[in-house]
């Protein structure tokens, strides 16, 4: 549990980081992220210059070119809001994976107050904002996949807690459901054999369950493991937590 | 070779100078290794047994149950402590071969072998064997039963306190139930190099 | 295209093997989880006090080492120190042809692999057998051990037994029960004519000198009773400081390893024989064995020296239990190995580079290390070095990052990759020549491009 991070004011104003796979692909997730922030009396902005948080370089190796990205997000955020982000594995690159980076930079100091800020949106909602029960309604069975860049943080749980929460929801359990869906960044395209194996096993585990949605935390994951399902021909619906959230409120009747 | 020992160390301590400082040694205490749900048995012998028979060992409490298990499998043939024997030979039948010396030359002649322990572990059922106490080393492994003694006060009631307690002795063995191997297709096996059979016999004063 | 060695070994890996693989190490990871929690209110506390422990052991290594070396001598040991793994088998052979020894019996010890000790002494003509059961079975088919606790786990029964018929061990059978009988019978005879016993260590406990070997089958107890002479090869960083840190690891090793409390056989040597024991070594050599750990203590990974040999690691790691041990090229393999691996190699890292590629990053393999290795924070840091070191082995199949790090640092240009990236919903994707998108379209479909949508959506709801 990380003991030093940085709460909202009052007023609740946060700054949204979208993601890139948000920017690129998945535009409702981020649209629903905002509703669910507001509905929560947060007041969002969403700095324009931001692009990535400099992750898919950092993984591959190539920490120059990880550093340069960062740094455009440091100066992208800059300020002292808490920046809530839909995606547990881009909130740890900025509160873990940039302070390896940077360890012997001068602006490490910098790269660290962003960390501070960081949280994933379940986390957020739980642990900064005290929300622990989601109004509405949703009559799904869900799988939640916990991705592993959540693995020891508070996401898992907060994602958890909320999703059993709301009424009509039954979170179903997943075999084996630690282990990892096979995305890893590039590795999914360096590693394709052992990346596409690893999707494989998840979505066994998961279609034994037979959940209405797949539900997660990242869209990294979702966009594999969905892309491997389509492939195949035997899709899954997949939805970020923030687009379950979202709908769930809708079904509750006006707010 | 003490060229060896000086790069060795060397390379050591330079790999280590640049370090600000050194990672502190923790202090801890053996509560932190209880294991849950532990009884408080009156009877350390009892919880001994129990454990000893989860991992497929064999509790005994008098040498006639002893003598009857070896004749009913067979095994007539044996080595023993010549300190133990006289306090165990009548309750062995004529029939029985029991010698006590181990003549290396005949391991196989032997099917079974008693030797003293030197403690024991209630918590994991464990045999705490010495090169002190083992008239020989052969003896309690070679055969393919073997019979370790044991006295009530001997038994510890869990891995810290063995610890603490490990003698000023060039071979101490924690022997936790018969030998055994998972190597083949892991499927569990017992009677591997070691004992196939692993006995404690409880001897009162 | 040439793609990543482990990703194609992977490709070639019979499914019967990844079957058998990948079961064997689920249930033990299973069990050994269960276990721990049933056991223990804080395992996770155990990890993290013995990674503490081990981090404070090899930050004091110089002084740990030298206070081992006096007790092990104090106790009757003799003590050899090998800077490289050529010493090492010099050392061995030295002692043996002292002896006038022509036959070893060897326990399973990694270090022996890493060193290749028994083709070694084959060549200057002395047997050097095996005697842990999946260890022997490796031998005689000139294999190599896939797992670091469960060397066969590739093999199945039909296998065991053709190698069996062919060594001249029985006609053809596969029962696993015969199959470990017959074992039995052919080496306990080989123990009695051997001259020398070879163990590996476990731990070393620094306090007391005394070298701690754990095993199921007896196989090390056996040649400890049989033989005149035991040689220890150990790596110098398997020391712990204390006697009673050792009922912290004790307690962590096996259950780790094999989900057992204790394994069957835990010994505590110190020294040869008493005078008054008949049976077993009168002579002890322990050779503290370097090959480039200190090397590794320099590095900024010095952490994976904690490392003590569970295999936990292996049977949680979803990448090994689809590639199997022998896919990373090493004695070493699975998330250990892919840190290790590359980092003992010293100036042939650049042949191992690879191997810290070869994971997703997902973290179970420093959530169940009894030493709280942070594993994935030095498979990032190898990757760094293998960027640096131009390593090409490890660049290959990863796209280059150059210009996507100047686009995620131009907003204008961003935006405008954003509006463009459109052209991705018309074009046929497999068509298109960059790589990276070819492996993925390959295996998965591409959802649709959205760019630009939710900024826009974003800006709307600001308008009045």
């Amino acid at each position: 549990m990380r003991s030093d991070r940085q709460l909202p004011g009052a007023d609740r104003r946060v700054q949204l980081m979208a993601t890139c796979l948000c920017d690129a692909f998945y535009a409702d997730t981020a649209r629903a992220t905002v509703e669910v922030l507001e509905h929560l009396g947060c007041r969002v902005e969403f700095p324009e210059a931001q692009t990535c948080c400099g992750q898919p370089a950092f993984n591959g190796g190539d920490w120059t070119a990880s550093r340069r990205v960062v740094r455009h997000a440091v100066r992208a955020f800059s300020g002292d809001l808490p920046v809530v982000v839909p995606s547990a594995s881009c909130a740890a690159m900025l509160f873990h994976g940039a302070l390896l980076g940077f360890e012997r930079e001068p602006d490490l100091p910098a790269v660290q107050q962003l960390g501070r800020r960081t949280w994933e949106l379940a986390d957020f909602i739980v642990n900064a904002l005290g929300v622990r029960t989601w109004p509405g309604r949703c009559e799904s069975r869900l799988a939640f996949h916990r991705s592993c860049h959540a693995r020891g943080t508070e996401t898992g749980p907060a994602a958890l807690t909320l999703l059993s929460s709301i009424a009509g929801a039954r979170v179903v359990p997943v075999g084996e459901a630690e282990q990892c869906c096979g995305f890893g960044g590039t590795f999914s395209v360096a590693f394709p054999n052992v990346s596409t194996g690893m999707g494989a096993v998840k979505l066994d585990h998961i279609r034994a369950a037979r959940p209405d949605i797949l539900v997660a935390v990242d869209m990294s994951c979702m966009m594999h493991l969905g892309g491997l399902a389509e492939k195949e021909g035997r899709p899954i619906k997949t939805q970020h937590l923030a687009q379950v959230l979202r709908d769930a409120l809708n079904r509750g009747g006006p707010r | 070779m003490s060229d060896s020992r000086e790069q060795i160390l060397s390379r050591v301590r330079a790999a280590l100078a640049p370090l600000p400082r050194r990672a502190p040694l923790p202090d801890w205490e053996p509560a932190l290794v209880a294991l849950r749900g532990q009884r408080a048995d009156a009877d350390p012998w009892a919880l001994f047994a129990e454990r000893l028979k989860a991992v497929n060992g064999t509790p005994l409490t008098s040498v006639a149950e002893l003598a009857a298990l070896l004749e009913a499998e067979g095994w007539r043939h044996g080595y023993c402590d010549p300190q133990l024997w006289p306090s165990l030979r009548e309750a062995f039948p004529a029939s029985f071969i029991v010698e006590t010396e181990f003549d290396r030359t005949r391991i196989d002649d032997y099917q079974f072998g008693i030797t003293a322990a030197t403690g024991a572990i209630a918590e994991t059922g464990t045999l705490i064997l010495s090169d002190r106490d083992t008239s020989r080393r052969l003896g309690a492994l070679a055969p393919w039963v073997h019979i370790a003694t044991l006295r009530r006060e001997q038994i510890f009631a869990d891995l810290s306190a063995a610890v603490a307690a490990l003698p000023a002795d060039p071979n101490v063995i924690w022997v936790t139930g018969p030998s055994k191997t998972a190597d083949v297709e892991g499927i569990l096996i017992e009677g591997v190099h070691g004992p196939g059979l692993q006995i404690a016999l409880l001897v009162d004063r | 295209m040439a793609g990543q060695p482990i990703d194609q070994f992977a490709a070639r890996l019979p499914a019967d093997k990844r079957a058998a693989v990948y079961l064997g190490t689920k249930t033990t990871h299973e069990k050994r989880t269960q276990l721990l929690f049933d056991q223990f209110a804080d395992p996770d506390r155990l990890r993290r006090l013995a990674g503490e422990i081990k981090q404070h052991v090899l930050e004091n290594l110089d002084t740990y080492l030298t206070q081992a070396e006096a007790q092990l001598k104090a106790h009757g040991a003799q003590v050899h120190w090998a800077a490289t793994a050529e010493e090492a088998c010099g050392a061995v052979l030295r002692i043996m042809q002292a002896r006038g020894a022509t036959k070893m019996v060897k326990a399973k010890t990694m270090v022996s692999e890493e060193i290749g000790l028994a083709p070694f002494l084959e060549r200057h003509g002395i047997e050097a057998l095996e005697t842990d059961l999946g260890e022997f079975i490796v031998q005689i088919d000139r294999d190599h051990p896939s797992h670091l606790v469960r060397p066969i786990i590739h093999k199945n029964r039909r296998e065991i037994a053709q190698s069996f018929e062919r060594e001249g061990l029985g006609a053809y059978n596969d029962d696993p029960e015969t199959i470990t009988r017959r074992a039995r019978q052919y080496l306990r005879h080989k123990y009695m004519a051997a001259n020398v016993g070879l163990t590996g260590a476990n731990f070393v406990s620094a306090e007391s000198g005394r070298i701690v070997v754990v095993t199921n089958e007896g196989n090390s107890r056996f040649s400890l009773a049989a033989t005149k002479c035991h040689i220890v090869l150990v790596g110098i960083e398997k020391l712990v400081p204390r006697d009673r840190d050792l009922g912290l690891f004790l307690n962590l090793l096996a259950r780790s390893a094999t989900a057992q409390a204790l394994t069957v056989y835990t010994e505590f040597i110190s020294g040869p024989k008493l005078p008054s024991q008949p049976d077993g070594p009168e002579e002890m050599h322990v050779i503290f064995v370097d090959n480039n750990r200190t090397g590794v203590l320099a590095s900024d990974c010095r952490e994976i020296l904690r490392c003590i040999r569970c295999g936990a690691c292996l049977n949680v790691c979803p990448v090994y239990r689809q590639v199997s041990g022998h896919a990373y090229r090493s004695v070493y393999p699975g998330p250990l190995g892919a840190v290790l691996s590359p980092l003992l190699a010293g100036g042939h890292f650049a042949e191992k580079a690879d191997l810290p590629k070869a994971s997703s990053l997902c973290g179970a393999c420093n959530e169940v290390c009894p030493v709280d290795i942070p594993l994935p924070d030095l498979l990032l840091r190898l990757r760094d070095k293998g960027k640096r070191a131009h390593a090409s082995l490890a660049a290959a199949g990863t796209p280059p990052m150059g210009a996507w790090a100047i686009l995620a640092s131009t907003p204008g240009a961003w935006k405008l990759a954003l509006a463009a990236g459109r052209i991705l919903n018309v074009l046929p994707l497999g068509l298109i020549p960059i790589p990276a998108l070819r492996a993925w379209v390959g295996k998965r479909a591409v959802p649709a491009w959205r760019g630009g949508e939710f900024r826009k959506w974003m800006r709307d709801r600001r308008k009045p």
